[in-house]
């Protein structure tokens, strides 16, 4: 008898998902299994407090890409994405530092704290403009191999090296350097003004298991640039009704598209038979036969979890066992009965204050006074801590949509780093409520009236995370983003093409190239190598 | 004696310098001596990179002059009396790979009288509780003291070591020759970044893919996926992190560990051919040969000003007043020094400049040498003092990265990475009978202080902290300090024109090395400046390799410089 399906796609991650899509719209027959009641994976909305939806892990859309956009239709589908225009560091002396989706208005607020980085401002964002137009077509690149002899990978290759060398010298040296130093000292040679310097260096240190003066960690400072260089804010931005907007959009896409998605449907084991997936088991005890079966879980679920340890290469189970995930953020809910006031808006004396304020409160508000409170943040993770003072990342996703919360009443979303998955002693009830803690309490310093502002608290360590989405570790990108486990490498090397050492089955993650985020990348290039081969 | 000769020194892959200059262009340079007086090139600096570039271009036919400001040659690798009757390497007790081809062409060893022993290697690391791991020169050896400490660790070393020599030896390849180009589009280039390119496929498809993954991680990532012994993983992360500002979980320190591997014996934990007696021995014979192949050395000769005529450099001016002319000036000081102090900064591009000027260097280092009444009782060094005597103070990573800590904020390690040495053991000359001399490298002291300044409280808190560490592992050890001289970054900077005290003239970090080093300008030793060159440690291949930026150096310039 013949399968019902051409391919299983397991997890309804918005990679799973988009993967699904693109599948259905070149005429596969698609089931798409997800283990909880709900798709998304970690892009999920929930009312966990009634009234209040929370954008319970991830929470800003980033760096989806535009044909995908195009391609799945999703406005059509319900994609609306509402810009974020602003990031607000507050200063410990009471000052703050703005940046607006406007580069003269972030240039003329940058010369109030020094006239010289508002010079040096120009300069830097147009090299990294012109850089992230380099790399951005890396990002829609399926990797070659490096080691590989075939005239496929040459020829890639040789497209990557020209690609490379058509950048010409003192861009290409500048880009090395990007891509080889820490953010704190890529920064230290354009600026002087701490607060910028941490503030940026923040971006670079997400994800990761380093801190803003680690080499490795400046070449994320791009990824800024390379959502404006379209000049599509949306490409920053939350979606309507919450991060589980995005994923209802493409699930409505796929569906559309003829893709089946079945919820509570966990699969436990990838059925292999002569070196071939045929299909796989549910948790309920079922099989379902496919040619073709498509993993977005992480590679550790994907390689370790979902198959007989006999069916993998040992040097590849190897590679796998050593990709590092080391999850390192956390995130902290709140339902709040007013809204925060902080200090340092408040104080802005003129009539500009409260205009200022209302409009800070519609962006993202930075939690990295220094670039050394963002380090002392890391040393406490390094030793198995999670910081007493962290870097937290503050967006209010009521202000700019409404219907997140009752009327007067606001939904805050605190990304929180570093927690570190090895907690020393585990992550326990108790020490997540510390950890809540010293979100708060960190949080107070700038912004007084938050305890009292708080309706209900949420907290998710990265154990949580794990338990819930599934993400090994906890990390939020589904292995670390460092250079190492990057391009060829991600997840290992020669299986960086959504390939799998097991016939048929196919890896479209965020453990893929190119990496993590809502960028969806990663499902539409593995769908494009799945169609290419079969 | 720790300190065995091998009956036939090899260092896998023998590169790492020039052959002897082509006849042609010998020929033309002896002709240019012929027709025309005044000097061919004025190297500034008798430092080991100095001294060989001197060598290499007097052997090709030049006439050169080398000024040295202080009374001694040898830069950072001098060997000086530093207490009544007690001599040791005041800076730098390991100048790292001295590659045998260098050794060879100048014959150092044959001609000079530099007598090489292949060090054997013990590395003693004592462990917080009073024990001690023993990393031998022979891997089998370092696995056997390992079994105590970890089974698991001992049967992995082996493979550990032969995959380290492997993923050096690459980079002993790429040291070999001058920095490949990955901006120029002429056919030399093009064919040597594909000869690099089919060099890294020779290594084996598994060697490659390890080196590209490697160089980016970190050494503590590196060393935890191969061990779990954390003296082990303490001692070899030291590596990683020796002369760079940043602790072993940083990304890219798994390359500075490779770096300092490279020239290493196969299967050898930091064995490499050494000069019997002490470093200074070195310099001394480097010296020997530049003057032997005509060169001219002249210590006590300061160099204040590169002279400037017609845009280009056409000689020295010293710190006498004297104005000395030569064709070519060839600066062995660091780039900062070089473009910012001894040129004049405003006949420079201005980009240029900012370039010099974000060089990293951020010295972390200094030195307390230490003269003893009698050898003390240290865990693993054997009561007869039959060792190579080396001694190293890095018990874990955690340990290691707590060190860094405080540095990473201005301040001194409150327990710092000590690399100890005690050169009596081989070489007992060195102290009046009986007596012995410990040579501490010491991590992390920042050249940049936070709220403070190296001034002499600040580095007599640093020798008291220095000796109470080594008190640590060795009670006695304090006890029988009869004298001690603290070098502070401040005082590297000072008396060995180490800037910021950075003893590589710049770190040796994946975004400052091949074509980036030191900018990418000079990356083959020519300079914006007409007939001036550099040849300092602040090139390609950069610190921590014996006279390597010195004959690449020379090799460009004989080449048409």
């Amino acid at each position: 008898m013949a399968p019902r399906y051409d391919a299983i796609v397991i997890g309804g991650g918005h990679n799973g998902l988009v993967n699904a899509a693109y599948l259905a719209r070149a005429g596969r027959r698609v089931v798409v299994l997800e283990r909880r009641d709900r798709v998304g994976g970690a892009a999920v909305s929930e009312q966990i407090f009634p009234g209040f939806t929370y954008s319970v892990y991830s929470y800003v859309v980033s760096l989806l890409r535009p044909e995908i956009i195009r391609d799945l239709d999703l406005p059509r589908h319900g994609l609306h994405i509402l810009p974020l225009e602003s990031t607000v560091t507050p200063m410990l002396n009471g000052d703050h530092l703005a940046q607006w989706g406007d580069h003269d208005q972030s240039r003329r607020e940058l010369h109030r704290h020094s006239p010289r980085d508002a010079d040096a401002y120009d300069e830097y964002g147009r090299l990294m403009q012109w850089m992230a137009q380099a790399v951005k077509p890396i990002l829609s690149m399926i990797p070659p191999d490096p080691a590989s002899l075939s005239p496929r990978d040459l020829l890639g290759l040789l497209r990557f090296a020209r690609h490379l060398r058509g950048i010409g010298g003192v861009k290409l040296h500048a880009l090395h350097k990007l891509m080889t130093m820490s953010s704190a000292d890529f920064l230290d040679e354009w600026f002087e003004t701490d607060v910028l310097k941490a503030t940026k260096s923040a971006s670079g240190v997400i994800g990761t298991f380093l801190g803003p003066r680690s080499p490795g960690t400046a070449y994320v400072l791009l990824h800024h640039y390379m959502g404006e260089i379209d000049g599509v804010f949306r490409a920053w931005g939350f979606a309507k009704g919450g991060t589980g907007g995005v994923s209802e959009a493409i699930a409505g896409a796929a569906r559309a598209a003829g893709a089946e998605i079945r919820t509570s449907a966990g699969v436990t084991k990838v059925l292999v038979r002569g070196g071939r997936a045929m299909g796989v088991v549910l948790e309920n005890g079922d099989e379902i036969a496919a040619p073709i079966v498509v993993s977005g879980l992480d590679p550790r679920l994907t390689f370790l979890g979902l198959l007989e340890p006999d069916v993998l290469p040992p040097d590849f189970a190897d590679a796998i066992r050593r990709f590092k995930f080391r999850g390192s953020s956390g995130k902290v809910n709140l339902a709040l009965g007013e809204l925060p006031r902080f200090t340092c808006l408040e104080s802005v004396g003129d009539a500009r204050g409260p205009a200022l304020s209302l409009r800070a409160l519609r962006g993202a508000i930075s939690i990295s006074p220094s670039v050394d409170h963002i380090e002392r943040a890391y040393d406490d993770a390094k030793y198995g801590e999670f910081s007493r003072a962290p870097y937290m990342d503050v967006v209010i996703p009521s202000m700019i949509d409404p219907g997140m919360a009752p009327p007067g009443k606001h939904v805050m979303s605190i990304f929180v780093q570093y927690a570190p998955y090895k907690l020393n002693g585990g992550w326990t009830d108790a020490k997540r409520e510390a950890f809540g803690d010293a979100v708060i309490e960190t949080l107070s310093r700038f912004a007084p009236n938050i305890r009292s502002a708080i309706l209900h608290r949420q907290v998710i360590t990265p154990a949580d995370i794990e338990r819930v989405t599934g993400l090994s570790e906890g990390n939020i990108f589904a292995g670390e983003l460092s250079l190492h486990q990057l391009f060829f490498f991600r997840p290992a090397h020669a299986w960086s093409r959504y390939r799998t050492p097991v016939g048929g089955y196919f890896q479209c993650g965020s453990g893929t190239h190119p990496g993590g985020g809502i960028m969806g990348a990663n499902g539409r290039l593995a769908a494009l190598e799945i169609l290419r081969s079969a | 004696m720790g300190t065995s000769a091998r009956p036939e020194p090899v260092t896998p892959g023998a590169a790492g310098a020039p052959s002897a200059p082509s006849a042609p262009s010998a020929a033309r340079a002896a002709g240019a001596r012929g027709a025309r007086s005044g000097y061919d090139a004025i190297v500034i600096g008798a430092g080991l990179n100095g001294l060989t570039t001197a060598a290499y271009l007097a052997r090709g036919g030049m006439r050169v002059l080398v000024l040295e400001r202080r009374d001694i040659v040898g830069g950072s690798a001098v060997t000086e009396e530093f207490a009544p009757g007690f001599r040791c390497d005041t800076a730098r007790h390991d100048v790292g790979w001295i590659p045998l081809r260098i050794i060879r062409d100048l014959g150092l060893n044959d001609r000079h009288g530099l007598r090489l022993v292949s060090w054997a290697g013990e590395v003693v690391a004592p462990t917080r509780d009073g024990d001690f791991l023993l990393l031998h020169g022979i891997a089998e050896r370092t696995a056997d003291a390992l079994r105590r400490f970890s089974p698991a660790d001992a049967g992995r070393w082996p493979a550990f070591a032969a995959r380290v020599t492997k993923l050096a030896g690459f980079l002993e390849r790429v040291y070999a020759g001058p920095a490949p180009q990955v901006d120029s589009s002429s056919l030399t280039d093009l064919a040597r970044l594909l000869r690099l390119g089919l060099g890294l496929r020779g290594l084996g498809r598994k060697d490659m893919v390890e080196f590209l993954r490697s160089a980016t991680m970190s050494v503590a990532e590196f060393l935890d996926d191969a061990f779990e012994c954390d003296a082990l993983k303490g001692v070899l992360g030291a590596q990683g992190v020796t002369h760079l500002c940043q602790g072993p979980r940083a990304g890219g320190t798994a390359f500075v560990y490779l770096h300092h591997q490279v020239g290493r014996y196969p299967g050898a934990f930091r064995t490499t051919l050494f000069p019997l007696g002490a470093i200074g021995e070195l310099a001394r014979a480097l010296a020997d040969a530049a003057r032997a192949a005509g060169a001219e050395v002249r210590t006590g000769a300061a160099v204040t000003r590169i002279a400037m005529r017609d845009a280009r450099a056409s000689g020295v001016v010293l710190a006498s007043g004297e104005e000395i002319a030569a064709r070519r000036v060839v600066s062995s000081a660091d780039p900062r020094q070089t473009f910012l102090a001894l040129c004049d900064p405003a006949l420079l591009e201005p980009d240029f400049v900012r370039a010099v000027r974000n060089i990293r260097y951020r010295g972390v280092w200094a030195k307390v040498n230490l003269a003893l009444a009698e050898l003390p009782r240290i865990p693993g060094l054997p009561a007869d003092g039959k060792s190579a005597g080396s001694v190293v103070i890095s018990p874990s990573l955690d340990y290691l990265e707590r060190a860094y800590d405080h540095a990473k904020y201005g301040r001194v390690s409150e327990h710092p990475y000590l690399d100890a040495r005690l050169p009596t053991l081989t070489d007992p000359s060195l102290a009046p009978k009986g007596r012995h001399v410990m040579s501490v490298h010491v991590q992390y002291a920042p050249y940049h202080l936070r709220g403070g300044a190296w001034d002499d409280a600040a580095r007599d808190a640093l020798g008291d902290r220095v000796v109470a560490t080594l008190g640590e592992y060795a009670p006695d050890l304090p006890g029988k300090v009869l004298h001690r001289q603290v070098l502070t970054p401040l005082d590297l900077e000072r008396e060995f024109s180490l800037p910021e005290g950075h003893a590589y003239h710049g770190e040796m970090t994946l975004d400052q090395i091949l074509w980036m080093r030191p900018v990418p300008e000079c990356s083959r030793h020519g300079t914006p400046v007409r007939g001036l060159f550099l040849c300092g440690s602040g090139t390609h291949p950069g610190g921590g390799i014996a006279g390597g930026a010195g004959a690449g150096a020379a090799r460009a310039i004989l080449n048409g410089g």
